[in-house]
């Protein structure tokens, strides 16, 4: 198995999940790339750690009242699950179709989004986006409850065309109102009280209720609607379907689809891959497994120049990291940490700024979030008694006579975690650290002694570097 | 459930709900998991919370006609008097309560005012030990019996706290266990055990012989997913936490389905002074169904419960009181639905 | 010690989770305070009175203190109109002056854009707490969080200091080289760079720091005493952060309450003290608020979700007294059983922003507000 097959198999791993161990890598490898894109793009049963041991022993979870608990749910869902594409693009959908709980005060129902997402985000884009607005957390967040047949409310209607689907310029005023019109009457079920409780973040008398769809025929505006051109009495499902026939949905999706999978700037061979995906969108009658194929398979994404070419945004790297050290795979007090450590990174899960998303790419780092990141990831990493590290040591330990000299034990580090790729003098200040205490001898090492504790630190100052930040 | 009570003598009516969520101290439960009742008919209620909220750990105390009377046990932490994961509670013959903490591996004795007296706190896997203590239970003569779940066993003290015997295995065999949660002993001593991850519930006599077991896995009539507590009354009837199918079940003393209860809550005194404060809380409630139609992808019990108030939502444990009332303990709306035999 | 002239400071506390003005400011002369609230009440002689109307929560005497020196301005009825009562989203009002729509930019925030326009000082605006609140949150405007001082900074976990000064020294390098050919590369190095600095700094200031104060081991009183540190080592820093409760109190009202006051006016009181000790408080502006009041009427156990609030102003340039208009407790007056907010939020922004900081209040809180008179022109 060649190191340039585990390269890259790392980089779409990195990509399309988050990231793999040595172990598992070896395994895919074994596979062959396009099968395992495949195994990506048909997600099985996804759960290492099931949803009934998850609720005995984190009530929080059981009950997902509050934001942070919802946050840590799906934290262990990313770290444990057996289809990370699934996760991955749950994540990409919840920073495109941005809900935030401040607005809803209800968690429960925002992780019933995020499964939407896990079922319906590979499949086609009108059965995705019918789903989306019929989500009573994105009705809520957008005001749709309130988008009456007799007074309506535009703004989920401009959200759906200038953020979700169309783009600034590719629509009229007039369309948004047509849109508007064409959703009166989706709301959510017991729509008053819930909005009641949702402004005042009641819990009472007996904690939350959760919310479903509900479709009010008496207040639907069932009028003719001239809409991208086209008329006719549209309901909310006609107006979805008219979006995705449009080249301006195709090429919006595809870019962001780019941005969040391949990286975060696009050049002119990253324009020719969003062609490449867009003619995949119409040729699947708009379906984002055949889009995603069309990436992970090209020529652009294997090649050198899409390695590293995003930066790591805070659950990216939280996640990444914690599947790394193989921390956190079973029931563990304190997960809801790691949720919250990604919030001082800059993204709460659950909690996006606005209804546009986070800003990613550099804006993710300052200084601020910088220590966190480097913080946690060494703190995952140099923990002796965190399995992934405990595999790191035993494959030093027996894949080189257990004596490593300084350049060894750098490149091999650098390598079982990645392989991570550094720049020169990234490299010399770590065989610099390294050299300080001369040869590391692992042959008779002991969980916690010097000589572990050394690969320790090591691997938690080989994920401080700044290419580690970058996926 | 209706059509099965009416051609049984069996028959549990609804009687009242207790409880409001809180997130504070004082007044309220925070994700209670069980109940215990003291010889003057005080309720003591364990508020397990978990650990981003283990400020609101405690025991809290109030009457049946629900006047909160205080609390003890509060914080969350490594003291005497502090918990980390409490899961279940039991009175002795001298009305002291025994607490069981399965991160602390752990079970605490307070007096019935929540005074400390005595704890067991040896972990391991020997005799007397515990990895992760959960349901527990203790007979007329004062015999403890606790379900110790990572060593899948149970093992039984006497009044004095020394070790008696133990019984069980890991696996799905008769005696053996997978994950067991909650426990009880009728009068004549016979114990029962929620084997919480066997989807059954297995019954000894007090010295660990195995007699039957009761389940299996499933939806129906006398199958359970995930039964987490058991409760048996004085002519033998079992009443079961069918905690992962959000329901109540009762079985006859032969194991036989007498009746299955999905709950029907309604708005204890807390809960009314709290809408009487809150008006526009009160009047768009008024209008509406809380037990709605739900479209498919909510049809487990899990999401109907979530959007159905009046249900039971995380049922962890049953417990009958000093009466023969039935306690429902829900961890998840906070709350104490009550039951009684017709 | 001579008080010196130096850059005011500006010191900021958050009451999460809805502090009770009736409990806290009570108008104890008022028998409808006591017909709304017959179960979580102050009894009279408990109150410290400001007059026969009003009074201070005994639990909070050390700030009445304050009062009786003149040093504290109270806006009672301050809020918005159309006031949310869900925690998050009024706190996210108050955080960005905005209450018509989500946005992303803190007041605070843009002030330090202002204060520091080139982001030449990391420390311009340092949170006491983890993650950052977002009132300080504005793109291209560093801000450190630092969760406990004498250990903020890069590889908490190395205990060996020896180990540590050798990992700071690699970071130091590995973040150092200019790569050139990647701009982002280039950025991750200058942030690093940035943080280390900010760091090394920080960490300074304990060292530097001598006081007769002895701070109490409760969370507020610990960030109070940090910000002191930081304030006193003559960092840059403008804006000081940090918050405390929860005041979320729905049950369990008077305990609860009781004891996250004696904590609030013990810590501000021993941090003024140390201002004094330290010659700072002419120069020093401490602004304490919460995202909304809470109902008039009483729940049995505590108070649920409400509207106008009090803000607490202190300083020794402070022109002390009760701002804004307590709201009446009339049926008729209540908006939908809540005290009414009669002056916005924004007013107090704008004065602390014009009229302490300096700044032209109008980009920052998204509009023209008539300032209070709680600080000179």
């Amino acid at each position: 198995m060649s190191s340039q097959e585990i390269g890259q198999m790392a980089h779409l791993l990195r990509r399309a999940g988050f990231g793999a161990t040595r172990d598992e890598l070896e395994e895919y490898v074994e596979k062959g790339y396009e099968a395992v894109v495949e195994e990506l793009l048909h997600p099985g049963d996804p759960q290492n750690l099931p949803d009934d041991i998850i609720r005995r022993y984190h009530t929080e979870q059981s009950e997902l009242r509050l934001a942070d608990g919802a946050a840590a749910y799906w934290m262990y869902r990313m770290i444990t699950t057996k289809c990370p594409l699934e996760d991955k693009l749950a994540l990409f959908w919840h920073g495109l179709f941005a809900t935030a709980y401040v607005k809803l005060n209800q968690a429960r129902v925002l992780l019933n989004q995020i499964d939407m997402f896990r079922r319906d985000g590979l499949g086609n884009l009108s059965t995705l986006m019918v789903e989306m607005s019929k989500d009573p957390a994105m009705i809520i967040w957008l005001d749709n409850n309130d988008n009456h047949k007799d007074a309506p409310n535009e703004n989920f209607g401009r959200e759906l065309l200038e953020l979700f689907s169309l783009g600034i310029g590719n629509y009229t005023e007039q369309d948004v109102k047509e849109c508007a019109r064409a959703f009166t009457g989706w709301t959510l079920g017991n729509a008053e009280y819930m909005a009641s409780r949702a402004s005042r973040d009641s819990i009472w008398p007996y904690s939350r209720i959760a919310w479903h769809f509900e479709y009010r025929d008496y207040d639907h505006d069932d009028g003719e609607k001239t809409f991208l051109g086209e008329t006719g009495n549209f309901s909310g499902d006609d107006i979805i379907e008219i979006i995705v026939r449009q080249e301006a949905t195709a090429r919006f999706i595809c870019t962001r689809l780019f941005q969040f999978f391949a990286a975060d700037e696009v050049d002119e061979a990253g324009e020719q891959l969003i062609n490449s995906m867009v003619q995949s969108y119409w040729d699947s009658n708009h379906e984002i497994r055949s889009v995603l194929r069309t990436l992970f398979n090209s020529e652009y994404f294997k090649s050198d120049q899409a390695r590293f070419a995003r930066v790591k945004g805070p659950v990216e790297l939280v996640v990444g990291a914690v599947r790394l050290a193989g921390s956190y795979r079973t029931p563990t007090q304190g997960i809801e940490q790691v949720a919250r450590q990604a919030v001082y990174m800059g993204q709460g899960l659950l909690q996006p700024p606005s209804v546009e998303g986070w800003h990613e790419g550099i804006e993710w780092v300052d200084s601020g979030a910088l220590v966190e990141r480097v913080n946690f990831v060494a703190h995952e990493m140099s923990n002796v008694n965190n399995p992934g590290v405990r595999r790191i040591i035993e494959r030093l330990a027996t894949e080189n006579g257990g004596v490593l000299s300084p350049e060894k034990l750098v490149d091999q580090c650098l390598d079982l975690l990645g392989p991570v790729m550094v720049s020169d003098s990234t490299r010399k200040s770590l065989v610099n650290f390294a050299a300080r205490q001369g040869d590391l001898n692992l042959t008779d090492h002991q969980t916690g002694d010097d000589a572990e504790q050394r690969v320790a630190t090591m691997l938690g100052l080989a994920t401080s570097t700044r290419e580690f930040q970058l996926a | 459930m209706s059509t099965h009570a009416a051609t049984k003598t069996f028959t549990l009516e609804y009687v009242k709900t207790i409880g409001l969520t809180t997130n504070q101290n004082g007044r309220g439960f925070v994700n209670p998991y069980d109940v215990a009742f003291s010889k003057d008919g005080r309720i003591f209620v364990l508020n397990h919370c978990d650990s981003a909220r283990r400020n609101l750990m405690r025991v809290g105390i109030c009457s049946y006609d629900e006047e909160y009377l205080g609390e003890f046990g509060k914080g969350g932490g490594p003291a005497d008097d502090q918990f980390s994961s409490p899961v279940a509670m039991a009175f002795d013959s001298r009305d002291r309560i025994y607490i069981t903490d399965e991160l602390h591996h752990r079970v605490t004795i307070f007096d019935s005012a929540g005074n400390f007296i005595n704890k067991w706190d040896a972990s391991g896997s020997g005799d007397g030990e515990f990895n992760g203590p959960a349901g527990i239970a203790i007979d007329g003569q004062d015999n403890v019996y606790i379900v110790d779940q990572h060593n899948s066993r149970v093992q039984k003290f006497d009044s004095n706290g020394s070790y008696v015997t133990q019984w069980g295995e890991a696996g799905s065999g008769p005696s053996q266990f997978n994950l067991p949660w909650g426990i009880a002993v009728d009068d004549s001593g016979q114990v029962y055990v929620a084997d919480w991850r066997n989807d059954r519930i297995q019954k000894f006599t007090s010295d660990g012989k195995h007699l039957a077991s009761f389940g299996e896995s499933g939806e129906g009539d006398g199958q359970f997913y995930r039964p987490s507590g058991v409760a048996v009354d004085s002519d033998g009837y079992i009443y079961v936490a069918d905690w992962g199918n959000e329901r109540v079940q009762v079985l006859g003393p032969d194991g036989s389905f007498q009746q299955m209860l999905r709950g029907e809550a309604t708005l204890s005194k807390w809960a009314h002074d709290y809408l009487n404060v809150n008006l526009e809380e009160k009047e768009t409630r008024a209008i509406s169904n809380l037990t709605p139609d739900l479209p498919p992808q909510y049809n487990t019990p899990h999401h109907i419960s979530s959007q159905t108030e009046p249900y039971f939502w995380g049922p962890v444990s049953v417990r009958l009181d000093g009466e023969g009332k039935l306690y429902v303990t829900e961890s998840n709306r906070h709350r104490l639905q009550i039951y009684q035999r017709a | 010690m001579v008080a010196s002239q130096k850059s005011p400071n500006l010191v900021v506390i958050q009451l999460i989770g809805a502090n009770d003005p009736l409990n806290t400011i009570i108008p104890y002369g008022n028998p409808l305070y006591y017909d709304f609230r017959p179960n979580v009440h102050m009894k009279p002689e408990e109150v410290l009175p400001i007059d026969d109307d009003f009074g201070f929560t005994p639990h909070a005497g050390a700030i009445k203190s304050l009062w009786d020196q003149g040093k504290v301005a109270l806006i009672n009825g301050i809020g918005y109109t159309n006031p949310n009562r869900s925690h998050f989203r009024s706190m996210d009002v108050w955080h960005t002056a905005q209450p018509d729509k989500i946005a992303t930019e803190g007041w605070l925030g843009r002030a330090m854009r202002e204060l520091d326009p080139n982001a030449e000082n990391v420390l311009t605006g340092v949170n006491f707490g983890r993650g950052l609140p977002r009132s300080l949150s504005c793109r291209g405007v560093p801000v450190a969080s630092v969760g406990n001082l004498e250990t903020y900074g890069l590889f908490p976990d190395l205990k060996d200091e020896q180990e540590k000064h050798y990992a700071l020294e690699a970071f130091a390098q590995m973040y150092g080289g200019a790569e050139a050919h990647d701009a982002v590369i280039d950025f991750l190095g200058q942030t690093g760079r940035d943080a280390l600095k900010g760091a090394d700094i920080l960490r300074t200031a304990p060292a530097k720091y001598t006081s007769s104060v002895e701070y109490a081991p409760n969370g507020i009183a610990q960030s109070l005493k940090n910000a002191a540190q930081v304030m006193f080592a003559d960092l840059g820093t403008r804006i000081y952060y940090t918050s405390y409760g929860s005041f979320d109190t729905h049950g369990g009202e008077l305990a609860q309450h009781a004891s996250l006051w004696d904590d609030v006016s013990g810590a501000v009181s021993d941090f003024y003290a140390d201002l004094e000790e330290h010659g700072r408080e002419d120069d020093t502006l401490i602004y304490i608020w919460t995202e909304f009041g809470r109902r008039i009427r009483d729940n049995g156990s505590g108070t649920d979700h409400g509207a106008g609030g009090t803000a607490f102003i202190i300083g020794n340039k402070v022109k002390g007294g009760m701002y804004g208009e307590y709201p009446s407790l009339k049926e008729e007056d209540q908006l939908d059983g809540d005290l009414k907010a009669n002056n916005d939020f924004r007013q107090t922004y704008t004065t602390i922003l014009e009229r302490w900081l300096g700044l032209d209040a109008g980009p920052i809180v998204n509009g023209r507000f008539e300032p209070h008179d709680f600080l000179d022109k």
